[in-house]
C-alpha cells in the first residue's frame, strides 16, 4: 500500500519532469504558434530543424569552440562514400549536377567554368581549382567539404548538400573530378 | 475590371522588348534595371507599377463588397484614409483587431471589416493593386518602423528568430546571407542587410518575372528559392519578418525607394 503510493508519487514526479523537458519556453511557444499560421508545408520544414541546424540557429553560426570537436565530429560521421570508394568520378556528370539549380546550384555563390558569367561572388570563385593537384587529400578535402561543408566550417552557409541528399556520393564524386580534372573547362585555360 | 484588359496587352507588349535587351554580357543589375525602366518610359510613356498603382486607386475609391463601401474608411495608423506617409511605419499594432498588421494584411482586414468581404473571396491581385497605391504615397518616406506597442516588441523578437533560423535541405537562414554575405551577389543579383536597407524597394515590379512583388511576395521568393515552402500571405512570420527588416532599416535611417520600384 505505503509502496504503491511511493510509486505513484515518483510517477507523478518523472511525468512532470518529462512535461518539463518538452516544454518549449513562453517564447518557444509563441514561435512554434507563429509558425504554424505560416501554414502545414512551412511549418514542418521549420520543425523538422536537426540538431545542428537548431545549434547554429541558437548560436547565430557561431558554435562556441566548446562544442566545436563534437560538432565537426558528428558532422564527419554523416559523410557517406561512394561504393568502391573511388572519389574522383566524371566530370561531365559533374558539371551537370554543379549547374543544376536543383542540386549542386553552386554558381549562386561561386565562379566556375570561366564562360559562365552568371555566377556569384559570395563564394571563393572555383576557376582553375585544379591547380591544386590530384593528390589523394585534395581529393579527400574536396569530396568530404562537397558533400558536408559543415564538417570543416560549422554553420557556413555552403550547406551540406550530400547529407540532404541534394546529390548522391556517386555524384559526389563527379563534382570532384569537375573541379580537379585537368580537361573540366573549370581548368581549361 | 475596364482596366486590366490594357494593362494585360500592354504586358504582353513588353515580353518582346525584354528579348531585344538581352546582352551576352550581363549587365550590372542596376545599371540593367534603369535602362528597362527608360525603354519602358520611352516606349509607352508609363511604367507598368504605375498601372498596378492606378488599378489600385479606382479599387480603392470605389462602394465594393456585400457592405457596398470604398475603402477610404480604412485606418492605416494615420487615421481613416489618411494615405500619405502611412506605409513607412508599417507594421504596427491596431487597436480595432488587436493585431500587429503590414500593409497587405491591414488591407484585407479593412475588406473584410468595411467592405464584408469573407476571407475566401479576397482575391490576391486586388491586394497587390491596393497595396501598389497606398505604398506609393509612401515614395521616398523615411522608413519609420519602430516597435513600441508590447505586440510590436514580440512581433520584431519573432522576426529576428526567424531571420536566423537555419533550416531546410539547403540549411539556409535569411541572415547567413543577408548579413554575413551582404554586398555580395547571389548569380547576378545583388545582397543587402537591412542596413544596407533591404526591403526600401518593395512592392517593385520585376521585369524579370513581368510581376509585380509585394514585401510578402519578395518573402515568399527568398523562401521558395533556398528550398523552404513559403509562408502563407498575412501570416505571422511574414508579419514577423517584415518587421524586423524594416525596423532595423529604420535604425540605420533609410528611406524607401520611389515606390512602385522597378527592378531586376
Amino acid at each position: 500500500m505505503k509502496q504503491s503510493a511511493h510509486k505513484a508519487i515518483l510517477m507523478g514526479a518523472l511525468a512532470l519532469l518529462g512535461l518539463a523537458a518538452s516544454q518549449p519556453s513562453p517564447f518557444g511557444a509563441r514561435l512554434e504558434a507563429a509558425v504554424r499560421s505560416g501554414g502545414e508545408p512551412y511549418a514542418q520544414v521549420l520543425s523538422a530543424q536537426d540538431q545542428a541546424q537548431r545549434l547554429c540557429t541558437q548560436h547565430r553560426s557561431q558554435i562556441p569552440g566548446a562544442l566545436l570537436p563534437q560538432f565537426l565530429q558528428e558532422q564527419k560521421a554523416l559523410i557517406r562514400y561512394p561504393r568502391g570508394g573511388m572519389l574522383l568520378g566524371e566530370w561531365q556528370n559533374g558539371e551537370k549536377v554543379f549547374t543544376d539549380p536543383k542540386r549542386g546550384n553552386c554558381y549562386a555563390c561561386h565562379q566556375g567554368d570561366p564562360k559562365q558569367l552568371a555566377y556569384g561572388t559570395m563564394g571563393p570563385s572555383l576557376t582553375n581549382y585544379g591547380a591544386r593537384g590530384q593528390s589523394e587529400a585534395v581529393v579527400r578535402y574536396t569530396y568530404e567539404k562537397i558533400y558536408n561543408a559543415w564538417a570543416y566550417v560549422p554553420c557556413s552557409l555552403m550547406y551540406r548538400g550530400g547529407v540532404h541528399g541534394l546529390f548522391t556520393p556517386e555524384e559526389t564524386a563527379d563534382l570532384v573530378a569537375f573541379l580537379v580534372d585537368p580537361s573540366s573547362p573549370i581548368n581549361r585555360r | 475590371m475596364p482596366k486590366s484588359m490594357p494593362l494585360t496587352l500592354l504586358l504582353a507588349a513588353t515580353a518582346s522588348l525584354f528579348a531585344l535587351s538581352q546582352q551576352e554580357k550581363p549587365l550590372d543589375p542596376f545599371e540593367e534595371a534603369m535602362k528597362q525602366r527608360q525603354q519602358y518610359l520611352q516606349t509607352f510613356g508609363i511604367l507598368p507599377g504605375d498601372l498596378f498603382a492606378a488599378q489600385g486607386e479606382e479599387l480603392f475609391h470605389a462602394k465594393r463588397g456585400p457592405k457596398g463601401k470604398s475603402l477610404e474608411g480604412c485606418d492605416f495608423g494615420l487615421g481613416a484614409g489618411k494615405l500619405e506617409g502611412a506605409y513607412a511605419r508599417l507594421p504596427r499594432y491596431f487597436p480595432d483587431t488587436g493585431k500587429v498588421e503590414d500593409l497587405e494584411t491591414r488591407i484585407v482586414s479593412c475588406m473584410e471589416r468595411i467592405q464584408g468581404f469573407k476571407p475566401e473571396e479576397i482575391k490576391r491581385d486586388e491586394v497587390v493593386a491596393l497595396t501598389t497605391f497606398v505604398a506609393s504615397k509612401s515614395t521616398k518616406a523615411k522608413i519609420a518602423v519602430r516597435p513600441q506597442h508590447p505586440a510590436e516588441l514580440a512581433m520584431y523578437n519573432l522576426g529576428r528568430e526567424l531571420w536566423y533560423t537555419r533550416a531546410g535541405p539547403r540549411d539556409m537562414s535569411c541572415a547567413i546571407c543577408h548579413d554575413n554575405y551582404a554586398g555580395k551577389r547571389v548569380r547576378l543579383s545583388p545582397v543587402m542587410s537591412p542596413k544596407e536597407g533591404l526591403g526600401s524597394e518593395w512592392p517593385a515590379y520585376r521585369f524579370e518575372e513581368d510581376r509585380m512583388y509585394t514585401f510578402e511576395n519578395r518573402i515568399q521568393f527568398c523562401y521558395t528559392s533556398v528550398g523552404i515552402p513559403a509562408p502563407a500571405f498575412y501570416s505571422e512570420p511574414q508579419i514577423a519578418l517584415t518587421t524586423y527588416i524594416l525596423a532595423e532599416a529604420s535604425k540605420a535611417g533609410h528611406s524607401f525607394q520611389e515606390l512602385p520600384f522597378f527592378t531586376r
